[in-house]
């Protein structure tokens, strides 16, 4: 629920509340006040049939005139006592009944007992109510509407700069370059909001900065001292004869420094690709570089006994070849290495996408697969080859999916 | 000559270079660097380009603008495009980054040198092997051999680095560059490496491969 249709509702609720306490309490008090003087003019009415009676020792005669009636009744023995009440009226000519109020009293005439009954029509009490009851409704439902009215309008207006700093929070990401722009506003709180996002923004961004920066120098200054192992081990295969024993040992730290150049290398274009340090956008055919890429894959393919279906149409793009071709290989390396021997791999080059198939085992968690590092328990890999994939495709605004269908990776390319 | 301010980058690039049949010289810095392509010419400069006291870049610069036409391969932890364009620009051969298996930096200078004492002929010979390298087909003794592209490139290798041991690694990453990675094992190479041996030894050639201890292959002339 929106702060202001909380504030609102809580408003409107009081709101109505109030108008409605205040109607009741107009009409308590009105309809006393009125009652009151009915009553007055019932006392009035018992006084003149007193004074008459004091005259002439008798009742006067009994009549009626506009919302008026007097009556007598002979009582006996019977006492009464004096009171007023709440009772009907019946209009002579007319059939309906209405509210009325009554005086019920008695005078002794020449020693006889009789009582007294003097009612008034309320018509006008009730009228006046109902007018005051329909004023309250309208009162209440022109607030609904200019609340409403309002509501939208202070959406629209006040609340503006509140939602756009909302909507950059939303779409704030620490790699992106653009900066946080600042919101102008004059209403105080929604100003410190803003300062405090900018503030906030201006050092995420920073402190994401230095990282990068940390990751992309500790590769660089890695690769020196990796290529003097590299030549160390390439000079000491000349030196001698080795044994079993030695050449399995050099075997093994040769496999081991080619992985870590690989890490390295990928770390390094990882930070560069988030830097946008590659540049050099140019016109290429995605099918000739699929082609020397499967090529590439062809020897490896054929050791695991993996079948290659391919299907490829042209298909320009402008990009970095250099990044178009590393997406390309990840992609097919993945392919081979998530496979297993007698395996399959399909690969779909269509004007709108590139699909690769391959036989698998078991699904990949692709929010997992995703982040840095991450493997699956049988890769063999560094874990960043996928990364890599994504970047390069959201740098070119191209979309990877994702599907585990029928016992088969599918990623595909959306262009 | 090899400019390299990592001692023992160099050291190691001077001792796989010398003894075959080149000489080598070297230079720590960018002065010394610069002193001596002053003076002496070279068939080819290996050049690192952040060295002490100056830009590699430069140094290319000097030999571009006194019109020397020593080649210049440039070895550099430097990845970036930018870098690799510029070198390129200024006229260097080739570009290769750090790090590097010697026997690649070893088969790219010797195509630079070839591709420098360039004399009319584009022919490659090696004993009974002659190789055109613009057609890119191998005669054995006149016959012509067909080999594939990766045979190719693997025979060329061989023997740039000829009488060096070459490691399975460095075989590997110079056919399939970052995607070996996801073989198992490079048994793959091996039936490479049979097949050139069968179709030189076919072809009449002498069989000059031989296996080092498991762990490379030598092309050696004994």
């Amino acid at each position: 629920m929106k702060l202001l249709n909380k504030f609102n509702s809580i408003n409107i609720a009081v709101t109505v509340a109030t108008l409605l306490v205040t109607g009741i309490i107009y009409y308590y008090a009105i309809s006393h006040i009125l009652t009151n003087r009915i009553d007055k003019d019932l006392v009035l009415e018992e006084n003149e049939v007193f004074n008459y009676v004091k005259l002439n020792h008798a009742l006067p005669d009994v009549y009626e005139s506009n919302h008026q009636q007097i009556t007598f009744m002979p009582l006996g023995e019977q006492k009464i006592e004096r009171r007023f009440v709440d009772t009907v009226y019946k209009e002579l000519d007319e059939e309906d009944m209405e509210a009325g109020r009554a005086l019920i009293s008695s005078v002794m005439v020449k020693d006889k007992n009789y009582r007294i009954l003097v009612i008034q029509s309320k018509v006008e009490t009730e009228y006046l109510i109902k007018i005051i009851f329909e004023i309250t409704i309208c009162v209440i439902a022109v607030l609904l509407v200019l609340l409403t009215l309002l509501n939208r309008f202070i959406l629209k207006s006040i609340w503006q700069p509140f939602y756009k700093v909302l909507a950059q929070l939303k779409g704030f990401s620490p790699a992106d370059k653009t900066a946080v722009s600042s919101t102008p506003t004059t209403i105080d709180e929604f100003k410190e909001l803003d300062q405090a996002l900018v503030a906030m923004a201006g050092r995420v961004k920073n402190d994401y900065q230095n990282l990068k920066g940390f990751t992309e120098n500790a590769s660089h200054e890695l690769m020196t001292p990796i290529s003097v192992i590299n030549s160390k081990l390439d000079t000491l295969l000349q030196t001698d004869e080795f044994t079993d024993r030695q050449s399995k040992l050099l075997n093994d730290i040769y496999g081991t420094v080619a992985r870590l150049t690989r890490l390295n290398k990928s770390m390094l274009l990882l930070a560069k690709i988030e830097n946008g340090l590659i540049t050099g956008d140019e016109q290429m055919d995605i099918m000739e570089i699929l082609e020397e890429c499967l090529y590439q894959h062809e020897d490896i393919m054929q050791s695991k006994n993996i079948t290659l279906v391919s299907n490829l149409h042209e298909k320009q793009v402008k990009a970095s070849k250099l990044l178009v071709e590393v997406l390309l290989n990840n992609l097919i390396s993945n392919a081979i290495r998530h496979n297993y021997a007698g395996g399959e791999i399909t690969v779909n080059l269509q004007a709108q996408q590139l699909t690769i198939t391959n036989t698998g085992s078991q699904a990949f968690d692709i929010e997992q697969v995703l982040k840095r590092f991450h493997k699956s328990n049988e890769s063999e890999g560094i874990g960043l080859g996928l990364t890599i994939c994504k970047q390069v495709c959201d740098n070119y605004g191209f979309r990877l999916n994702y599907h585990f269908i029928n016992n088969k990776h599918v990623f595909s390319v959306g262009f | 000559m090899i400019v390299e301010d990592e001692a023992g980058l160099r050291e190691s690039i001077e001792a796989y270079f010398t003894g075959t049949d080149s000489i080598c010289e070297t230079a720590a810095d960018y002065t010394a660097a610069l002193a001596k392509v002053s003076v002496y010419r070279y068939d080819c400069v290996i050049l690192d380009l952040t060295l002490p006291r100056g830009n590699g870049l430069d140094i290319i610069k000097h030999l571009k603008e006194n019109e020397h036409n020593d080649g210049v391969l440039i070895i550099s932890a430097k990845n970036s495009l930018d870098d690799r364009l510029t070198g390129l620009d200024l006229g260097a051969d080739d570009y290769l980054t750090k790090p590097f298996h010697l026997s690649e930096l070893k088969s790219r200078v010797a195509a630079i040198v070839r591709r420098k004492s360039f004399n009319g002929s584009n022919l490659l010979k090696f004993n009974e092997i002659s190789i055109d390298l613009s057609a890119k087909s191998v005669m054995v003794s006149g016959q012509p051999v067909k080999f594939t592209r990766k045979e190719y490139s693997l025979l060329l290798y061989f023997i740039a680095n000829k009488g060096k041991v070459v490691s399975k690694n460095a075989i590997a990453e110079h056919l399939w560059g970052d995607s070996i990675d996801i073989a198992d094992n490079f048994d793959f190479i091996y039936s490479h490496i049979k097949n050139i041996r069968k179709k030189l030894v076919e072809a009449g050639a002498r069989d000059y491969i031989q296996a080092a201890y498991g762990m490379g292959y030598k092309f050696t002339e004994a």
